[in-house]
């Protein structure tokens, strides 16, 4: 560690980072664009200028994200001289952005937008017209490239180099007519475009899906945690005006994800937004239903989803040891989604941490033919697939109705974006979800209705 | 407590007449002047380019709408009467409200949708009625919001000269 003084404050800085890592890790704010803590620092966007003094030599202005912390360096980043440099970097960027923050999507999150707004002055000083380039470019399905809102700070580019390992961008042409391009323009391909456009400072890059979808103060946004794989990825789940899931965004997590999440994760969002619900209107009905199929069949094959959380697998295993079954959990084949980054081709997300409660895995195949099937949690009926037909009768919790001759009765359940609870991923890490928007019309947390199955099956007459 | 003092009638007052007289001498004038009571709803009342009205969005001359949804005059409502929902569109303005729907029964008249409008898409027009037989009619959608630029080209023309006084 090194010691070195920042706006007057002593600080221990780690000299293999650059000066911007320790600023911004001792809550000093300093601007930037190009730099990003995942990626590599090649100090191209010049706003993160700030004053640096180091032995007996004069204060210069320098770049925070390419300069190394070094002993006794004297840092400013709100001097005059750093402020007004940064502000003159500002307005070269400024130069030929398009003033279309009305139309971007970019606005109310866009790190250009907001510094402007803090330091940038009022009015363009340039009279000449700004470039004209393409404002609507398909760089594949999922990114839309605006070429005029660019401003060339090439986190894009480093991101499939650095990252993903396969470079797919370059910075085309030269001086102002520099844009953005893939390789002879074939479309981007992988799994991990999405980042691209969170990486983005301003709204060059856009998610095709998202386009003009909101406008992100109004999306309500809540941690939570992907569901697509057993990774467990670090999200926000982002809502708009309590209704439809419009974003799953990454959330820095060093352990898990760092700030990536693969496109799967990211556009998971038609599973959770599905129409029509499974609401709670019939819980009451159903469950002594449910309570009487139960009381009939002591051997009624109870399976959990492996998306129900670590409480409602507590909730479940009590409910299952009572009745003296075994306590299962669905697990599908792997998929052919796994990648070396993130994905891990696993559908259950909660595997590890209902296997640390003593569920046992059960492939769907083995399920065979019971004569009482329960499935019990999100999506079970979805991830049973072919061997839900094989059962005399399915009573199932789940958050959509299935319409199978079979299943005698459903109960609603939340989706994982609308109920707080906790997931274990595949290397033994916490995953939290929070509610992020309501349940659908008196649908309840599935221990309780666990609980008040059990009431009613303890009431019921011992069978015959 | 107090103790207001009568007052004081003179001789002309105390003797009665005089005074019904004088009273129905300005009753009388007034048969012979220009009515000011306004025959309302027949005769609509006057308004003007300061008329704050209901907000109206603008149809720009070429046939499209002006809005491009931004969400500013949505952000900027203190009575949340209005949401927006935007969508693509292949013209050059590659953004416009899908869905623009403004509650005029919590519309409070207020005018911060046509300051915050930057694109002068929404303004207070000089439509004041407003009546129906259900609340989900007065939630007013994008047609029966949408103006040609011309009905409202008075109120732009004043806003605008407000708005100069401010620039430098």
């Amino acid at each position: 560690m090194t010691k070195i003084t920042v706006n007057g404050r002593e600080i221990d800085a780690d000299p293999k980072k650059p000066l911007i890592a320790a600023c911004h890790s001792n809550h000093v704010e300093v601007p930037h664009y190009c730099y990003h803590p995942g990626l590599e620092p090649v100090g191209s966007c010049r706003i993160c200028q700030v004053e640096v003094q180091q032995g007996t030599g004069p204060a210069r202005v320098m770049v925070a994200c390419r300069t190394f912390p070094a002993e006794g360096m004297v840092v400013q980043t709100e001097s005059t001289k750093a402020h007004d440099t940064r502000r003159e970097c500002l307005e070269f960027l400024l130069k030929n952005h398009p003033l279309d923050c009305p139309i971007c999507d970019k606005a109310g999150e866009c790190d250009l937008q907001d510094y402007t707004y803090s330091e940038g002055q009022g009015e363009g000083r340039t009279h000449e017209p700004r470039r004209k380039l393409e404002k609507r470019k398909s760089l594949g399905d999922v990114i839309v490239l605006d070429e005029e809102r660019c401003i060339l700070c090439s986190r894009c580019v480093r991101f499939f180099e650095e990252v993903t390992k396969k470079p797919q961008l370059t910075v085309a042409d030269l001086g102002s007519r520099s844009t953005i391009a893939t390789f002879a323009d074939r479309p981007l391909t992988g799994n991990y475009q999405g980042n691209i456009a969170d990486l983005c400072p301003v709204g060059a890059l856009t998610l095709s899906k998202f386009r003009f979808q909101a406008r992100v103060w109004n999306l309500v946004k809540m941690a939570s945690t992907c569901a697509e794989c057993s990774r467990g990825c670090s999200t926000t789940v982002e809502v708009l005006r309590g209704g439809e899931v419009k974003r799953f965004r990454p959330r820095e997590n060093a352990e898990v994800n760092k700030w990536w999440l693969c496109d799967t994760g990211r556009f998971a969002f038609g599973p959770v937004n599905a129409k029509p619900r499974l609401d709670g209107s019939h819980n009451r009905a159903s469950l002594a239903q449910l309570c009487n199929l139960l009381a009939q069949d002591a051997g009624a094959l109870i399976v959990a989803s492996p998306f129900c959380t670590q409480e409602e697998g507590a909730a479940l295993l009590e409910f299952v040891r009572e009745r003296g079954a075994k306590a299962l959990f669905l697990s599908p084949a792997p998929n052919a989604l796994k990648d070396d980054l993130l994905h891990t081709g696993d559908p259950c997300p909660n595997r590890r941490g209902l296997t640390e409660l003593g569920f046992a895995p059960l492939a769907p195949s083995e399920i065979g033919s019971p004569r009482t099937l329960v499935l019990v949690g999100e999506r079970s009926a979805e991830l049973a697939g072919a061997a839900l037909a094989m059962a005399q009768r399915v009573a199932l919790f789940d958050t959509q109705a299935s319409s199978a001759p079979n299943v005698a009765l459903c109960i609603g359940v939340a989706t994982h974006v609308e109920k707080s609870g906790t997931w274990i991923n595949v290397d033994g890490k916490k995953g939290v979800l929070g509610a992020a928007k309501p349940p659908p019309n008196a649908v309840r947390p599935l221990p309780n209705l666990l609980t008040e199955l059990a009431a009613l099956l303890r009431a019921q007459p011992a069978p015959r | 407590m107090v103790i207001i003092k009568r007052k004081e009638l003179s001789l002309a007052e105390r003797l009665y007449l005089p005074e019904i007289v004088r009273g129905l001498t300005v009753t009388f004038s007034k048969f012979f002047q220009k009515p000011i009571t306004r025959q309302y709803p027949e005769e609509p009342l006057p308004t003007n380019e300061v008329t704050r009205g209901q907000p109206r969005l603008v149809v720009k001359d070429d046939g499209n709408i002006a809005c491009v949804s931004c969400g500013m005059c949505e952000a900027a409502c203190p009575a949340y009467a209005i949401t927006i929902d935007g969508g693509e569109t292949d013209r050059a303005i590659e953004r416009e409200p899908k869905r623009f729907d403004i509650d005029m029964l919590r519309c409070i008249l207020c005018g911060f949708c046509e300051e915050a409008c930057p694109k002068d898409a929404i303004y207070m027009s000089d439509e004041l009625e407003l009546a129906d037989y259900s609340r989900a009619a007065l939630v007013y959608d994008m047609e029966k919001l949408k103006r040609p630029a011309s009905a409202l080209r008075k109120r732009m023309d004043y806003v605008n000269h407000i708005n100069d006084r401010w620039r430098t």
